[in-house]
C-alpha cells in the first residue's frame, strides 16, 4: 500500500482538508526562502488541529541540530526531513537525541546518486529530481533503488498514476501538484488521495513489493541486534544481580523456541488446557449497526482463564520448569495476569506469589480471591500509585532476593530482554489465528487490526504475523482516562517521552526530570505508565497507529458491546471496541476489520456499576 | 587518575550514603558536613527516583519524602556548588538512568563536572548498557561506577577490567536495607577483582553496625552505608545531622 504524503500545509483550512481525507504524512516546510514556509509556532498551532493517526513531517534545509531535535521533542512533528547537505553523524545524532524517524531527501541524477542512497543511514530516503522545483523524476534511475523510498518531485492528480505503474515508492509525496496559484487547492488534494487509494486497493495485498522486514534489514534495527532492541528501544536496564538470571533465561528461551518437544508440550496445553484456537466471531449485529466495515472480533475472552494472559503464562511456566525453577513470580494490574499465572503454577505444581497494587487489590477483588483460591500468595503493594507499575517493581526487587528457584514470569512485552521477545512469540499465536481464519472466512487480509494497548501484549499478539502485511492498518489503543490533556491520563504515546525505566528504554509518561507520572486509568490493566519497546518502535517508524480512548469512550463500549452483541469485554479490552466504534461507521462495507477482545469483562461489572453511580454486592 | 582514589589513600573508605532533599535540602547540606567533618572519605548523594527499583523501603521512603519536598536535579546540582565551596572529599551521585537520560546525558555530565561531582552510580545501568552514557562521562571526568552482585561470578573479571572510579560491591542478594547477617563469600570475589584491576572496592548492602562494617572493609577498601542513616533521617528529620555526625564518626572509627 503506497502512502502519501502532502507536503508544504501552512494554513489551517490545508489541516481540515488533510483531517478530512487522512494522508498518512503532511509537510511542513520550515526554509524561509520557500513560498510554503511556516514559522515554528505557526506549525505547533496546525499540529494541534492535527488528526493523530496523521504523521507530521518538518522539512528542513541545514537547520541547527537542536532546533529540529526540539521540534521533535515538543511533538510539533513527528519525522524530520532533511533537504540540506546534512551528514551520516548529523542524522545519527538527531536520532540519538530524539528517538523519532529520519527521512533524508536526496536529488537523483545519476547512477552514482543512488548508490548514496542505498547506504544513507536514515530510516527513509525521498527522491527529488531537484531541490523541490517540481520536476519529474527520472524513472529509469529509480530501478537502482534498492531500498524502500518516498516518491517526490513533480507528482499530481494527472501523473501518479503513471508514475505508480512504473515504480513502487513506499510513499508518494506531493505538493505543487496539489496547488492552484501556489494555494493548496483542497479538490485537487482529495483527488489525488481518491487516486493513490484506488491504486491500493487494486494491488493484490500478498504482492506488496517492500515488507517492513526488508525495511528493517537495509537500515532498522530490529529485535536480531545485541541486547534485544528494537530501534533505539528495549536493552537491559536491570541491577547487576540480575543479569546473569535474565542471560540464563535467554539461553534457555533460545534453545527451547525451537525444540520440538517444547513446542508440542506447549501447544497441547494450548490447545487442551487453554482453549485454543480462539474463535474469530462475525459480529454481525455490531457491523449492521455501525454501518461500515465489517467487524470481526478474536476472542480472547473465550480463553481459560477469561484472557489472552494465559498464552504468554503457560509458555514461560513450561520454560521455567524446563530451566529447573519451582517458583513463579508475578505482577498483575487487572489480575487477569495473576490469576493465569496462579493458575499455571497449579497446574504445574509451583509456587507462585503475585504482586498487585493496593489500588488495584481493591478494583479487582474477586481476582485476588481467584488467584488465593488457586493457591497463589497475593502480595499488595503499598508504595507508589499503588498500581501496576509499582507492582512491576516490588516483583523485579522480589526477583532480586531470590533468582535461583524463582523465575519471574512478567506479563507483558515490557522488562528488560529477553522479556519483550517472548512475551511477544508466546502472544503470536493470536495474529496466526486471525490470519488463518480470515482467510478461510473472507478469502482475504483484515484492513485493519485492533488491540488495546497498556504494556502492550494483546496488542503486539494481534500485530505480530501482519507486520510484513503493510495494506493491514495495526491500531492499539491506549488508556486516555479522563482525557490526553488533563494529568489523569495513562496514554504513553499521546503523552509520553522516551525514558529508561523497568528494564527498558521506550516510551512513558513523565515530568520534565524523568520522574515517572502517577498515571491513570478506570482499567487496572491499561494504567501503566509506559509501553513496549517494540510498540514504541512501530510507533516510530509509522507501521502502527496509536490512539488514545477516555474511561467514558471505553465503559459505553463495555455497554454497547453487551447489548449489541451479548459479549461483555474486560475494560482493558472495551478501549478497542471504543475505537472500533468510531472508524468503523466510516470506512466502506467491504472493508473488514479485527478487534481482540483480549479478556472478558465479569470482574469488572462491579467497577463500572460503581462508575454509573450504582453499587452492586459482588 | 581520578580524584575518587583520594578517598582510599592509606586508610580504609567510609562511604555515607545520603538521599538529597529529605527532608530538606538545608538539612541535606548540614548532614554532609556532619559526615565529613566525623571522618567520611566520599560522600555518596542520592538524586531522588520516583520509583527506585533497587531499593528497600527505607529509602524508597526518602526518596518518597524528598520529592514529595520538591527536590529537583537542577536544586541538588546547586547544593553540590554550595557543599564544594568548603567540601574537599569526593562527591558522586546515585540515582537512576532515567534522571540523567531525561535531563540529557551532555548536559548533565557537563553539570556534574561544573560543581565538583567526580563520579556516578547508576544501578540500573549494567555492564551491556554503559555505553549509554560513558562517552559523556569520559568527556566531563566524572567516574561511571560499576556494581558488582554476589550473582555476578563469570561477569566479575570482565566488569573490573573496565572499572573506573571504584568498584561497588553489592553484599547480598536483594535490594538496599539493613541486614543483620551477610552471607556472601565476599573475599572470593574480592580476589577475582584484584587480580584485574587496581580500582579500589567498597562494600556496600546491609550494612548498619559497627562490627558489620570493619568485617567487610577488612575484605574490601571501604564500606558504604545507606538505610541505616536514612532511618537516622528519619528518625530526627532537621535534627538529624548531630546524630548522623556522631553515627559516622562510630563507623569510621571501627573501620
Amino acid at each position: 500500500m503506497t502512502k502519501i504524503k502532502l507536503c508544504g500545509l501552512s494554513r489551517f483550512e490545508d489541516i481540515e482538508t488533510a483531517n478530512e481525507i487522512k494522508p498518512d504524512y503532511i509537510g511542513f516546510v520550515f526554509f524561509e526562502k520557500s513560498i510554503r514556509n511556516v514559522s515554528f509556532e505557526k506549525a505547533a498551532d496546525l499540529k494541534k488541529k492535527l488528526d493523530p493517526a496523521i504523521k507530521a513531517v518538518g522539512v528542513f534545509v541545514d537547520e541547527e541540530i537542536d532546533t529540529v531535535a526540539n521540534l521533535l521533542k515538543e511533538g510539533t512533528v513527528d519525522i524530520a526531513q532533511l533537504h540540506g547537505s546534512e551528514d551520516e553523524e548529523y542524522i545519527s545524532k538527531l536520532r540519538e537525541l530524539t528517538g523519532k524517524p529520519v527521512i533524508k531527501a536526496f536529488m537523483i541524477k545519476s547512477a552514482e546518486d543512488a548508490a548514496f542512497v542505498n547506504e544513507s543511514g536514515a530510516d527513509y530516503v525521498l527522491l527529488d529530481s531537484g531541490a523541490g522545483d517540481g520536476k519529474l523524476l527520472d524513472r529509469s534511475l529509480l530501478r537502482e533503488i534498492k531500498r524502500p523510498y518516498f516518491l517526490a518531485g513533480g507528482l499530481d492528480p494527472d501523473n501518479v498514476l503513471n508514475a505508480l505503474d512504473e515504480v513502487s515508492p513506499f510513499a508518494v509525496d506531493v505538493s505543487s501538484g496539489i496547488e492552484t496559484d501556489k494555494i493548496k487547492d483542497p479538490q485537487k488534494m482529495r483527488t489525488f488521495v481518491k487516486i493513490v487509494r484506488d491504486k491500493n486497493d487494486n494491488i493484490h495485498s500478498f504482492q506488496d513489493k517492500f515488507s517492513i522486514r526488508e525495511m528493517k534489514g537495509t537500515k532498522m534495527n530490529n529485535n536480531d541486534s545485541k541486547n534485544g532492541r528494537f530501534g533505539i528501544h528495549g536493552g537491559q536496564y536491570i541491577p547487576e544481580t540480575l543479569m546473569n538470571a535474565v542471560k540464563e533465561l535467554e539461553e534457555a528461551y533460545n534453545h527451547y523456541k525451537d525444540d520440538p518437544e517444547f513446542n508440542r508440550e506447549l501447544t497441547e496445553l494450548l490447545n487442551e488446557y487453554g482453549g485454543r484456537p480462539s474463535r474469530l466471531y462475525f459480529a454481525e449485529k455490531m457491523t449492521k449497526d455501525l454501518g461500515g466495515a465489517k467487524i470481526y472480533l478474536k476472542r480472547e475472552d473465550l480463553n481459560h482463564t477469561g484472557a489472552h494472559k494465559i498464552n504468554n503464562v503457560l509458555g514461560q511456566a513450561l520454560l521455567a520448569k524446563k530451566m529447573g525453577k519451582t517458583r513463579l513470580i508475578a505482577e498483575t494490574g487487572a489480575g487477569q495476569h495473576g490469576v493465569a499465572t496462579a493458575t499455571a503454577a497449579a497446574l504445574m505444581g509451583m509456587e507462585c506469589v503475585v504482586f498487585m497494587g493496593e489500588e488495584d487489590t481493591k478494583r479487582q477483588a474477586l481476582n485476588v480471591y481467584r488467584m488465593r483460591l488457586l493457591g497463589a500468595e497475593v502480595i499488595p503493594v503499598t508504595t507508589g500509585t499503588a498500581t501496576l507499575k509499582d507492582a512491576v517493581s516490588e516483583a523485579m526487587r522480589e526477583w532480586t532476593k531470590r533468582i535461583d528457584d524463582t523465575h519471574y514470569c512478567l506479563g507483558s512485552v515490557m522488562g528488560p530482554h529477553p522479556f519483550p521477545t517472548i512475551v511477544r512469540d508466546f502472544q503470536a499465536v493470536i495474529s496466526k489465528e486471525i490470519k488463518e481464519q480470515i482467510l478461510e472466512k473472507e478469502g482475504r487480509l483484515p484492513d485493519a487490526v485492533l488491540a488495546c494497548v497498556g504494556g502492550g501484549s494483546n496488542a503486539i499478539g494481534t500485530f505480530y504475523n501482519f507486520i510484513n502485511d503493510r495494506e493491514v492498518r495495526l491500531i492499539g489503543c491506549e488508556a486516555a482516562g479522563r482525557g490526553v490533556d488533563t494529568y489523569e491520563t495513562a496514554a504513553t504515546v499521546a503523552t509520553g517521552k522516551l525514558g529508561i525505566f523497568h528494564g527498558m528504554k521506550s516510551y512513558f509518561c513523565q515530568d520534565e526530570y524523568g520522574q515517572i507520572a502517577p498515571v491513570y486509568s478506570i482499567s487496572a490493566g491499561l494504567d501503566y505508565p509506559g509501553i513496549g519497546p517494540e510498540h514504541a518502535y512501530l510507533h516510530d517508524i509509522g507501521r502502527a497507529e496509536y490512539v488514545p480512548v477516555t474511561d467514558e469512550e471505553a465503559v459505553c463500549a463495555f455497554e454497547y458491546l453487551a447489548k449489541t452483541e451479548g459479549i461483555i469485554p474486560a475494560i482493558e479490552s472495551a478501549h478497542a471496541i471504543a475505537h472500533a466504534i468510531k472508524i468503523a461507521p466510516e470506512m466502506d462495507k467491504d472493508k473488514i476489520i479485527v478487534i481482540t477482545v483480549s479478556g472478558r469483562g465479569d470482574k469488572d461489572c462491579a467497577a463500572i456499576a460503581r462508575y454509573r453511580g450504582e453499587d452492586i454486592n459482588e | 587518575m581520578s580524584n575518587i582514589s583520594k578517598a582510599f589513600e592509606n586508610k580504609k573508605a567510609f562511604i555515607p550514603f545520603i538521599t538529597c532533599g529529605d527532608p530538606d535540602l538545608e538539612t541535606t547540606a548540614k548532614i554532609v558536613r556532619e559526615a565529613v567533618a566525623n571522618g567520611a572519605s566520599l560522600v555518596e548523594l542520592g538524586i531522588p527516583f520516583s520509583d527506585p527499583t533497587a531499593e528497600g523501603p527505607v529509602i524508597q521512603g526518602a526518596n518518597l519524602r524528598a520529592l514529595t519536598g520538591g527536590v529537583t536535579t537542577d536544586k541538588i546540582f546547586d547544593l553540590v556548588k554550595d557543599l564544594r565551596k568548603d567540601v574537599t572529599v569526593p562527591m558522586v551521585f546515585m540515582t537512576y538512568a532515567n534522571v540523567v537520560f531525561s535531563y540529557g546525558s551532555d548536559r548533565f555530565f557537563k553539570k556534574c563536572s561544573e560543581v565538583g561531582i567526580d563520579g556516578i552510580i547508576l544501578p540500573d545501568l549494567p555492564f551491556e548498557e554503559k555505553e549509554e552514557f560513558l562517552e559523556d562521562c569520559h568527556r566531563y571526568n566524572v567516574d561511571l561506577i560499576s556494581l558488582i552482585a554476589p550473582t555476578s561470578k563469570d561477569r566479575i573479571a570482565m566488569i573490573a577490567k573496565e572499572a573506573e572510579g571504584f568498584i561497588y560491591l553489592v553484599s547480598s542478594l536483594g535490594v538496599t536495607g539493613t541486614r543483620t547477617e551477610i552471607n556472601t563469600d565476599l573475599e572470593s570475589i574480592v580476589k577475582i577483582i584484584r587480580e584485574n584491576t587496581t580500582v579500589p572496592c567498597a562494600i556496600g548492602f546491609g550494612i548498619s553496625t559497627p562490627e558489620q562494617a570493619k568485617k567487610m572493609a577488612s575484605v574490601s577498601d571501604g564500606a558504604i552505608v545507606g538505610s541505616a542513616i536514612i532511618k537516622i533521617m528519619e528518625k530526627y528529620k532537621k535534627e538529624s545531622p548531630k546524630y548522623v555526625g556522631e553515627y559516622v564518626k562510630s563507623m569510621v572509627d571501627a573501620i
